[in-house]
């Protein structure tokens, strides 16, 4: 008998929609722009990615020590918090649209967003980048 | 016909930088004034004051084996007191940092005697005894291949160079050693090369701008300078790259290329 992975796939290739910031963001920005998604209709989820932000030194002679790294903190998301580990570059947005016309909409009001929180630029493309059923490699660990 | 020493070919601006910092008869321009007390510090490998540690008694005790070699060769300063050898590693962002590792090499061979120096992708370090070294750090901090935003001094953990910048424009650093400060419009440093928190904040001046950055870089870039608009250095690689592919360790066997 196994167990269920603990990620929630839609099963079906969905729409997604990838956003390329020119420059890393800070946390404050990153919680305006994922607040300014939380408005919009359509979304099924949001995976961000960027530069890792240790929560210790982890090398060297001072191996263990606190990094207080100012941008490794927990933002407001929605009123639920979220533990920023990144300095995110990249978000991929899930959308739940099943025609074209929705699809437009949708990205029309997430390029809105990021064009009134994203200061320096960002590239927005529409396609599939990340798988949307399980694999083998999910229930590792489980 | 006595020989002339030749840096590099090319006549585009970064082949142009390149030849300028490995010529010893150029002086570097100094942008900035970092105390040497700082800079010893930012290292970390002793605190400001205390004495420097040998490893070896001082050569004029002569306690040194008769070598014709070692008469020849005139000691640096810090070999003549027996010092430890201790470095500094630089990391250079890709985006338009005034110098890259690998021109930091030649330029660090080209200027100094009694140095090691290891290139990596992004960073360049430099192990020399260490009174000499605060000289050298002081200099090469203070010096225009340092950019207060692009250049990082980085002991461990110095991923960064290849990744985008951060919203202020500084180059990505895991461990947040500097940080801009929106008051002075500087960038000053809280940790020292491995992180180990500073006891004051340093300050190592104002970033320059990318304008002002793309015109003094070293770096070929397909946004910039392209290598390939440089007829001589690509021709030149060509070279290297033929002679390498044909005669490996022995390109001297190679006619007619």
């Amino acid at each position: 008998m196994s167990s269920n992975p603990p990620a929630e796939y839609a099963g079906v290739p969905l729409p997604e929609v990838r956003i390329t910031t020119t420059r890393l963001l800070f946390a404050e920005t990153t919680e305006k722009v994922l607040n300014g998604f939380e408005e919009i209709e359509h979304i099924r989820q949001v995976t961000m990615s960027g530069e890792s932000l240790p929560r210790k030194i982890n090398s060297g002679p001072n191996k263990g020590l606190d990094n207080n790294h100012t941008q490794r903190r927990t933002i407001k998301v929605g009123g639920k918090d979220v533990e920023l580990t990144t300095l995110v570059g990249n978000f991929f947005i899930e959308l739940d649209v099943e025609d074209d016309m929705v699809l437009d909409e949708t990205v029309g009001k997430i390029k809105a967003v990021c064009d009134a929180h994203i200061e320096h630029g960002f590239n927005l493309e529409i396609g599939r980048y990340s798988k949307y059923r399980p694999t083998l490699t999910d229930y590792r660990g489980v | 016909m006595a020989y002339k020493r030749q840096f590099y070919p090319g006549t585009t601006s970064p082949a142009v930088a390149r030849r300028r910092l490995m010529d010893p008869k150029v002086k570097l321009q100094k942008l900035r004034e970092v105390p040497i007390e700082d800079v010893v510090k930012l290292m970390g490998h002793r605190n400001p004051g205390e004495d420097y540690k040998s490893i070896h008694p001082p050569i004029e005790e002569g306690s040194e084996p008769d070598c014709p070699i070692r008469k020849l060769v005139t000691p640096i300063d810090g070999a003549k007191h027996g010092d430890r050898i201790r470095y500094i590693q630089f990391t250079d962002s890709v985006y338009f940092a005034p110098v890259s590792p690998y021109q930091r090499a030649w330029m660090y061979l080209s200027r100094y005697r009694g140095i090691d120096t290891g290139t990596l992708s992004g960073r360049q370090i430099i192990e020399v005894r260490e009174r000499d070294l605060e000289k050298m750090a002081k200099e090469f901090i203070e010096n225009e291949t340092f950019d207060a935003a692009l250049t990082g001094i980085r002991g461990a953990t110095v991923h960064g160079h290849a990744c985008r910048l951060d919203e202020n424009g500084l180059m990505f650093d895991a461990w947040q050693r500097y940080l801009w400060d929106p008051k002075r419009k500087e960038v000053k440093y809280v940790k020292d090369q491995v992180a180990l928190p500073l006891d004051k904040e340093i300050f190592v001046g104002a970033p320059a701008s990318m304008e002002d950055l793309k015109k003094r870089t070293t770096i070929f870039r397909a946004d910039g300078v392209d290598m390939r608009d440089d007829k001589e250095v690509t021709k030149y690689q060509h070279r290297i790259h033929k002679l390498r592919t044909l005669g490996g360790y022995q390109p001297f066997k190679v006619k007619g290329v």
